[in-house]
């Protein structure tokens, strides 16, 4: 369990996301005015890059493939979206921007060692 | 065959001929199988063979690029089933009532050259066809493999003749034979009507649309509905058209119609990429007007504040569908009131 330096806090701009690597882990940093995600770079419903597709406008991040939303806030889910985003943990000291990675987080049609059933998780 | 699919809302069962793909049989049969562009470049229709035996004739589909041939999956819409399956479908399924889809014989009249690479085209049919206004058809022949989806220019229930328009493609072997050896009469087989990015007036709201191309097919057909429910009466809309040049236009004549026939509330701009807009409007069809530029660029430059809850029709090439959805979710507009149709 370790924090790690992302960023600086001028590094990504409001309601924009930018693609860092932490110690091997590739994240996007999203702020969306009101705070930060850290989100894996992929969009869960069909693996597209949010770095491109992404969008952020009013805390709502949407992936312009297909139009899968989630309110960054709340995380709530938006639309006809139907998997849950997954986050680390950011938090800001002084000019930085924290993350905290145990491990890379995956969505599970990246999980090659997993069996059949993860197809709808 | 009986193909059983299991999804996160429960199991569902259906009938599957030797000659049709799974979607095709699904979808006929009312159920709700998640799909977009039907013909193997979105991959929207993905599905898990768990078991039996199955036929994929497209192995190398672009929608396929990110599938696990060896865990089982394929796309519904290339594939035959060759026993009875099991599958897995990543989304919710539920049966549909409204107008399901259906094979259909149609024989092909009337081509016309609209510009030098547009041709429209009718297809008459061996049985009427109810569709929504902004749905489209797959059209196939043995003259060449696999699938192509258009959309239905025209609108009104119980059709016994489509109007298509198709764009020609260096290589593409349908456009090169409508454009060339074709003399008409030849046959096709039609499955229809697909598409969710459907007008009803019911909805009560302003429209918006960006088309791009021969992706301005389905947006006459929502056109063409408004305007027989005198929607523009009560009701706004704008429509950004983009072409290359003022050459490669069409429609201007219909779409003038269109503007006549509403009340004011209809504005439409045709909107040019490679040349230079020179006055603002069309000196032959001065409803309409002219702008420089990308199409989803003009949009963005006339989008207001109001356009936020109207609901926004896209169609045209893939990348331009992309920027115009870009355009709209960043103008502010909520997903749901964006429908768009990415086969290109």
């Amino acid at each position: 369990m370790t924090w790690k330096r992302i960023c600086g806090t001028t590094d990504v701009a409001e309601n924009s996301i930018k693609k860092f690597n932490v110690d091997g882990v590739p994240i996007l940093l999203v702020n969306y005015g009101a705070g930060y995600r850290a989100i894996p770079p992929i969009c869960p419903h069909m693996e597209e890059p949010l770095e491109e597709s992404g969008v952020v406008v009013r805390c709502i991040l949407t992936c312009t493939k297909h139009l899968w939303a989630w309110n960054l806030s709340t995380l709530e889910l938006q639309g006809e979206t139907e998997k849950p985003l997954k986050t680390y943990d950011v938090k800001q000291e002084g000019d930085a921007i924290l993350v905290k990675v145990e491990e890379e987080l995956k969505y599970e049609f990246d999980d090659e060692s997993a069996d059949d059933d993860d197809f709808f998780k | 065959m009986k193909i059983t699919v299991q999804s996160k809302t429960g199991e569902a069962a259906f009938d599957c001929g030797i000659h049709e793909t799974i979607l095709h049989a699904g979808l006929r049969q009312g159920l709700s199988l998640p799909y977009e562009c039907a013909t193997g470049t979105c991959g929207t229709c993905r599905a898990r063979v768990v078991s039996g035996e199955v036929d994929v004739r497209w192995k190398e589909a672009p929608g396929g690029a990110r599938l696990k041939p060896e865990k089982g999956d394929i796309l519904m819409c290339q594939t035959r089933a060759l026993s009875d399956c099991v599958l897995k479908v990543p989304s919710d399924i539920v049966v549909v009532e409204k107008f399901q889809p259906a094979p259909r014989r149609g024989i092909i009249r009337n081509i016309q050259k609209l510009t030098k690479d547009v041709a429209a085209f009718d297809v008459h049919l061996s049985e009427p066809m109810t569709f929504e206004a902004g749905q489209f058809v797959i059209v196939e022949s043995d003259k060449w493999a696999g699938g192509r989806a258009y959309s239905m220019v025209n609108f009104n229930a119980e059709a016994d003749r489509i109007a298509l328009v198709i764009k020609r493609k260096p290589g593409g072997r349908f456009s090169d034979w409508l454009f060339g050896e074709c003399s008409g009469d030849a046959e096709l087989a039609v499955f229809g009507p697909l598409g969710r990015a459907v007008f009803r007036p019911d909805e009560d709201k302003n429209i918006l649309c960006i088309a791009g191309g021969s992706g301005i097919a389905g947006i006459m057909s929502i056109l063409e509905r408004a305007v027989q429910a005198d929607y523009f009466r009560t009701h706004k809309g704008s429509v950004f058209f983009g072409v290359r040049t003022l050459q490669d236009t069409f429609y201007l004549e219909a779409l003038s119609r269109y503007v006549a026939a509403s009340h004011g509330n209809l504005a439409v701009t045709v909107a040019l990429s490679d040349e230079a807009a020179v006055t603002p409007s069309h000196l032959d069809f001065p409803a309409l007007q002219l702008a420089s530029g990308m199409v989803h660029e003009a949009a963005a430059n006339a989008m207001g504040g109001s356009d936020v809850d109207a609901i926004a029709y896209i169609a045209g090439p893939p990348i331009m569908v992309d920027a115009a959805i870009r355009v709209l979710i960043r103008g502010g507009m909520g997903t749901r009131n964006i429908r768009y149709d990415k086969f290109g």
